[in-house]
């Protein structure tokens, strides 16, 4: 056992050598490798705390915001069913006037069906009263209704001459208008009768499909006329009382 | 048989002979500096640590957190010494087993080199954290009569270093080199193993004993909050 001292002294250099390397190769870049590693670390604690703080606030305004809403819910609710009840009262509105339309328009149309079925009903009843007023007096009196008619005519311009003559002043014509054209026979009688109340009348004859069944007499302003609209408005009355009468019983009869 | 690499000379450089021993060292020494190297050439934040490089980090935590535990404070120039010291040991103890190769840490001349660089860095760290006069005061301590004995203690530190480590390594390549002659099968492999455990206690003996010694140098004696760091 002996110590060779160049060795010793060869070692303490290649100790202090080893020392240099390892410090260069070994020490520095492992301790400066955990060194950025924990501030890396600690850089990223610090985001992720940040990152958490971030967080917190987001959630915090997350909640004040539902608590928010939850305290506008009522008052949204509220403003929504108000909003609901009055496009509720519009609709309703909007149908009660439609309805009221539909309603007078039903109506309207009821009443023009009415007047037109009175219209048809006056037509055929004065057709039908003539027909059987016609055959009538051909039964019973061998005459005809044109006949009679100007016969009433003539009758009545008798008592009223005097006045028929002074509306008639200056007018040397006189028109007889009926809804179909007179028979000759009954033509002549007029025109003769006529005569024989105020000579020196001509008498013209027209006829007027419009007009009611009958005669009209117009010497200038002055007018004799015999027409069956008495009779037919006499029979529209009769036929108007019974379906009066019929309509109360049927509603009676309904509960009405 | 030799009992100390010094005395195989491999070739001369100079006149000056140079033995198994240097040039183990420098074996050694060319291991960890290149498994330093390749390990720490690709070392940025950004690449993902590998097995090697967590090795490396684990032994100097270590070696680190050991120190810091008996010293109380961190050092890097403490950790540098003593970091070396054990590490220098510990592999040279490790290359015990591979067949052929005689540890530097075996001869005398290597552990005194090693016990005289304790030597000359336990006054080197004490100036340098105390003042000149600070460290040369404790040798003055408890009373000027202790002065001889703090210069033998000093050097009687030194000297048990070197001894320790070199009788427990010479002796156990000793002890295996015999019992391969004597039962070559069974005895040298139970005994090579048992020659790494104690060349790795011995390495951490040394570099323990080596950072005990500097700490005490670097402590002040009553108040520990007044040391200043190791730079």
């Amino acid at each position: 056992m002996s110590v060779d001292w160049i060795t010793v002294i060869a070692q303490i250099v290649n100790f202090l050598v080893l020392i240099w390397l390892l410090k260069r190769y070994l020490y520095r870049p492992i301790l400066n490798g955990i060194d950025a590693r924990e501030a890396e670390i600690a850089e990223r604690m610090i985001d992720a705390r940040r990152a958490e703080e971030k967080a917190e606030v987001a959630e915090s305004e997350y909640l004040d915001q539902i608590a928010t809403l939850q305290a506008n819910e009522s008052a949204m609710t509220n403003s929504a069913r108000l909003r609901a009840e009055a496009a509720r009262d519009v609709l309703l509105a909007d149908a009660q006037e439609l309805f009221e339309k539909e309603r007078t328009d039903w109506k309207a149309h009821l009443e023009q069906e009415g007047h037109k079925y009175i219209s048809e009903l006056h037509k055929t009843g004065a057709s039908a009263l003539l027909s059987l007023t016609r055959k009538a007096l051909d039964d019973l009196a061998d005459e005809t209704l044109e006949e009679r008619i100007v016969a009433h005519v003539v009758t009545r311009l008798v008592p009223i001459s005097e006045e028929l003559r002074k509306a008639a002043s200056g007018s040397t014509e006189a028109i007889a208008t009926t809804r179909d054209p007179l028979p000759e026979a009954a033509r002549e009688r007029l025109e003769a009768d006529l005569r024989n109340v105020i000579p020196n009348m001509a008498l013209h004859f027209e006829t007027d499909t419009e007009q009611s069944p009958g005669l009209i007499l117009r010497m200038g302003g002055a007018q004799v006329a015999w027409t069956v609209d008495s009779y037919i408005n006499g029979l529209d009355a009769i036929l108007e009382e019974h379906l009066t009468t019929g309509a109360k019983i049927g509603a009676q009869g309904d509960g009405w | 048989m030799e009992l100390t690499p010094d005395t195989t000379v491999l070739f001369q450089v100079w006149e000056i002979p140079v033995n198994a021993t240097i040039v183990n060292t420098w074996v050694v020494m060319a291991l960890l500096t290149g498994v330093s190297m390749l390990t720490t050439r690709n070392l940025r934040p950004d690449v993902p640590p590998n097995r090697w490089r967590t090795m490396l980090e684990v032994i100097v935590q270590g070696i680190e957190g050991q120190i810091e535990e008996i010293s109380r404070r961190k050092s890097h120039s403490l950790l540098y010494f003593v970091g070396t010291l054990f590490l220098f040991i510990f592999v040279s103890n490790l290359l015990m087993v591979v067949p052929g190769f005689a540890p530097p840490t075996a001869s005398l001349s290597t552990t005194a080199a090693l016990a005289l660089s304790v030597l000359v860095a336990v006054p080197i760290f004490g100036i340098t954290s105390r003042g000149l006069g600070g460290y040369f005061k404790t040798y003055l301590e408890p009373s000027a009569i202790m002065l001889p004995f703090n210069i033998i203690k000093e050097f009687s530190r030194g000297i048990s270093l070197a001894i320790r480590l070199y009788g427990n390594i010479m002796s156990g390549a000793v002890i295996g080199a015999i019992l391969l002659s004597v039962a070559p099968f069974f005895f040298p492999v139970l005994m090579e193993m048992l020659g790494l455990l104690t060349g790795l206690i011995q390495a951490y003996i040394f570099a323990i004993l080596a950072t005990v010694y500097i700490s005490s140098a670097t402590a002040e004696p009553n108040n520990s909050n007044k040391i200043k760091d190791i730079p």
